[in-house]
């Protein structure tokens, strides 16, 4: 009886956690505090002044080119007046949430990167340089 | 059973007195200090300053003819809140760009780098229509009185993004220049809300 009423707990519990809509609930902190102001909440951007993010040109993206991205940022653009900003205060376990909760919620990649990678690409983005 | 049907009748009042509420609302205040003059009322006016548009013409509110004014203060560089206020403002000129009655317009605080031509190429960008959505700026100081006029809080901060802090804020202004509601640019429902407000004032206003 009471192994039954455990079972039915733990299997409860983890149907809860399957559904979740996105298992990256960091990820999904970090990109509302430093990303959304300007990608917008749904990640729709803003029309040419600021990029989607659901655009296949990110799904093409190399994991480590959309770290060094988000990690170096993007020089002034005298065009558009826009400039994606670095964010150096994002640490690697941080940085690798928010790549895995992109790659979910906007990218709809099947990779998912871990942290010992993450680690590896912040030494890669040292010399990192943004290609069109 | 008398009982009972004072208890329908109060219901019925009630209910048809909820409806006349809904059908005929408030009018919307006049936003602002007002004097007495004369025994006049005078009411709050935002200033009908001439400014210059993204096509390097004069700009001047009295000069638009018969409409209503959905304004915003912004900057083009600002990386802080503008592009969530920009969005919302998009989603009421999407609403009303094909309405003659209203007008949109865009002031930059920023004028050292906001010239006509950076106007001209940020409104493209986005997409929109500059007959019916102005890009306007105007020497610095008039600007950011401007601002105050329209009780929108902009300040000179060297520490916030880009040297500039400022409110979110969406303004409506009637065909006589005064202030008669806004919304919080930076929060979406703030902005559903504010459909309900223009349309109200668009009745108002053309009523007769």
């Amino acid at each position: 009886m009471r192994s039954n009423l455990l079972f039915l707990l733990l299997g409860g519990l983890f149907i809860f956690y399957a559904c979740q809509p996105n298992p990256y609930r960091q990820g999904k902190d970090l990109y509302g505090a430093h990303c959304a102001g300007c990608h917008s909440d749904d990640g729709s951007g803003l029309a040419k002044l600021i990029p989607a993010l659901d655009t296949t040109k990110l799904k093409l993206r190399e994991p480590k080119e959309l770290v060094c991205l988000i990690r170096n940022g993007l020089p002034f653009d005298s065009l558009t007046r826009q400039q994606m900003p670095a964010n150096k205060e994002i640490n690697e376990v941080e940085m690798t949430n928010l790549i895995n909760f992109l790659g979910t919620r906007y990218i709809h990649s099947e990779r998912v990167v871990r942290v010992e990678e993450v680690q590896a690409m912040y030494t890669a983005c040292q010399s990192w340089k943004h290609k069109d | 059973m008398r009982n009972r049907s004072l208890f329908f009748a109060i219901i019925a009042l009630g209910y048809l007195s909820f409806c006349a509420c809904d059908s005929e609302p408030k009018p919307l205040p006049i936003l602002g200090e007002r004097d007495v003059k004369n025994g006049d009322t005078i009411y709050h006016q935002v200033p009908d300053m001439v400014l210059i548009d993204q096509d390097s013409q004069a700009f001047q509110l009295s000069k638009l003819g018969d409409k209503i004014v959905v304004a915003d203060f912004f900057f083009t560089s600002c990386p802080s809140i503008c592009p969530r206020v920009k969005k919302q403002m998009l989603r009421l000129y999407d609403k009303y760009k094909t309405d003659p009655r209203v007008m949109f317009v865009s002031h930059s605080i920023d004028p050292r780098h906001d010239t006509p031509s950076v106007l001209k190429t940020y409104a493209s960008n986005l997409g929109i229509n500059t007959v019916d959505w102005k890009y306007v700026t105007g020497d610095k100081d008039s600007i950011f009185h401007l601002a105050d006029q329209y009780f929108v809080s902009v300040v000179d901060d060297p520490s916030a993004p880009s040297g500039f802090d400022h409110s979110g804020r969406i303004i409506l202004v009637d065909k006589n220049r005064h202030v008669r509601g806004y919304c919080e640019g930076v929060d979406p429902e703030s902005v559903t809300g504010f459909f309900k407000t223009i349309d109200q004032l668009l009745a108002e206003e053309y009523a007769k």
